[in-house]
């Protein structure tokens, strides 16, 4: 499963210089992030285990989605700490382009190129990579992504005629194309059907046995579907962390309590 | 409601296509080959030797130069306000964009007079012309651009940059295919802009006679625009008024071709 295990194809010429050693762990530190006078993240700290999913739960405006942006560098006025396999985030080799291509970034909203389904999966990597044959690697990165066999017969078609769950899937394979070291997902089966929402679980299950994945994500039961390590962040803090069975059967504090008991509510209505 | 605000708006259909069809008919009868490429004997001084080609040739370098001197600079202020400029400053670039917009051509012409033409000792020529309708049209050429860049789904530039290509790549394989033809139509604008104006290159470029070709960017040169001015004042020879006519209908034809392929530009953007 592991994406540079020797029996699994890679993109010719190889992949970027840091690849090749998976990261130990991603592992913030007192993270603090202000913006627009306005305290977003006070104080976060946390690791993330080897392997494995972590759902990142929260009521709106917690500081989730900020996070994400944080680890890759789409936010960078961050203070703190942020290391990656032992490395400072900024003081990456190569800078924040060559960090994010070690991350890979799933939206809430899928947001294809406005070119073909194969040179969607390409489009990350170098000119090099490009020019030269990647059908192989296309169609282990389209598998991973549980998108192949829909698309096999039509790759170079434009990647806009694609449903919004295959989109999202598509996006998907495009961040594996890079074999990122972690994936950190923003509510990625937010405004998908449940047939997408189940093969995109079942993506992130199999991925999630190879490298560590940071899942933003409003809905509990997804949460309890994926099981691993929960993370409940309110007003920019986290509150509780734990596994998640732990977690639903017996949390802890007042306000994970709070916060189950409304989203039990919410889900009834 | 509908009836009257549909009154009140059709002045603004018919004036327009009452002036077309005024231009046009008045200039029909002096239209002819001979009039725009020349004619060996004529009876008329202005019919005689290269027609009115000088002049339409003239217009479009002017045109040429202000777009050529532009665009880099319209270039370079939609990505800093794209890519690096804060809010205040992006608020302040706008602003400044918006009074370049309302100044009076007449008083870019003056500006061109005195500094281009007297302090820097340029002279009456191509150079003074460009450059200032260059400063005219940027603002339009500027304002096309940034307002194309702000069409951009903010979510394709952040795939992108997820995706570790930098702003170069960003610019060049996620912004430039989506934005290609609103850029093209601003140039499109820009040119017919740069065609229509007359008070500016008045004062700095264009004289009525004695020049067929520039020589050089410091030459003067002569402009369908001028050209018409000059000929307008000539009131008392019906043969004057009529070239005039023509060169205003060559001239609009021109202007026309430049806006339509606009037009058609900006409906398959908006496909797109």
């Amino acid at each position: 499963m592991n994406l540079s295990h020797k029996a699994m194809p890679e993109p010719i010429e190889g992949s970027q210089k840091n690849v090749g050693h998976a990261f130990d762990s991603l592992c913030c530190e007192h993270l603090y992030l202000h913006l627009s006078n306005q305290v977003i993240l006070k104080d976060v700290s946390f690791s993330l285990p080897e392997k494995g999913i972590t759902s990142l739960i929260g009521p709106s405006g917690a500081g989730k989605s900020s996070l994400l942006r944080c680890i890759t560098g789409l936010n960078e006025t961050w203070q703190g700490d942020i290391k990656l396999n032992q490395q400072h985030l900024r003081q990456w080799h190569g800078g924040v382009d060559a960090l994010r291509k070690h991350i890979g970034l799933i939206s809430q909203k899928p947001s294809v190129f406005p070119v073909s389904i194969a040179e969607n999966v390409t489009f990350g990597l170098s000119r090099k990579q490009r020019k030269q044959n990647q059908s192989t690697w296309i169609q282990h990165c389209l598998e991973k992504a549980a998108l192949w066999d829909e698309v096999k017969h039509r790759l170079n078609m434009p990647a806009a005629s694609l449903s919004l769950g295959q989109q999202q899937r598509l996006c998907l394979a495009r961040a594996l194309a890079l074999k990122p070291s972690m994936l950190l997902l923003d509510e990625p089966t937010a405004s998908l059907d449940p047939r997408s929402k189940a093969l995109i679980e079942a993506s992130l299950r199999q991925l999630a046995e190879s490298m560590p994945l940071l899942c933003v994500t409003h809905d509990l039961q997804q949460t309890q579907r994926l099981q691993g390590q929960v993370i409940f962040m309110c007003d920019g803090k986290i509150i509780e962390t734990g596994a998640c069975g732990d977690f639903f059967e017996h949390p802890k504090r007042i306000e994970t309590r709070e916060f189950l008991q409304w989203s039990v509510c919410d889900c009834g209505d | 409601m509908k009836w009257f605000l549909m009154l009140l708006a059709l002045p603004a259909f018919l004036f327009p296509l009452a002036s077309l069809v005024y231009i046009l008919s008045h200039a029909w009868d002096s239209l002819s080959w001979s009039l725009i490429f020349g004619a060996e004997e004529s009876s008329s001084m202005i019919e005689a030797g290269q027609g009115l080609w000088p002049q339409i040739i003239g217009s479009l370098w002017l045109m040429l130069w202000a777009c050529i001197l532009s665009l880099p600079v319209a270039i370079s202020l939609a990505l800093f306000h794209a890519l690096y400029a804060s809010r205040r400053q992006q608020r302040g670039l706008m602003m400044i964009l918006q009074l370049l917009q309302g100044i009076p051509p007449i008083v870019y012409g003056l500006c061109g007079l005195i500094v281009l033409v007297h302090l820097l000792h340029w002279g009456i020529s191509l150079a003074a012309g460009g450059v200032i309708l260059a400063v005219i049209v940027l603002p339009l050429l500027t304002s096309n651009m940034i307002h194309a860049l702000e069409r951009i789904p903010m979510e394709q530039t952040e795939s992108a940059k997820a995706l570790g290509l930098s702003p170069v790549q960003i610019i060049g394989r996620v912004w430039l295919p989506l934005v290609w033809s609103g850029v093209l139509t601003g140039i499109l604008l820009a040119m017919a802009r740069a065609l229509s104006e007359t008070a500016p290159i008045l004062f700095t470029a264009t004289v009525f006679s004695g020049v067929d070709w520039p020589d050089s960017m410091l030459s003067p040169v002569t402009s369908l625009q001028t050209h018409i001015f000059y000929l307008a004042q000539e009131g008392s020879d019906a043969h004057a008024v009529g070239v005039a006519w023509a060169s205003a209908a060559i001239l609009l034809m021109l202007i026309l071709c430049f806006s339509l392929l606009a037009l058609v530009l900006r409906r398959l953007e908006e496909k797109v």
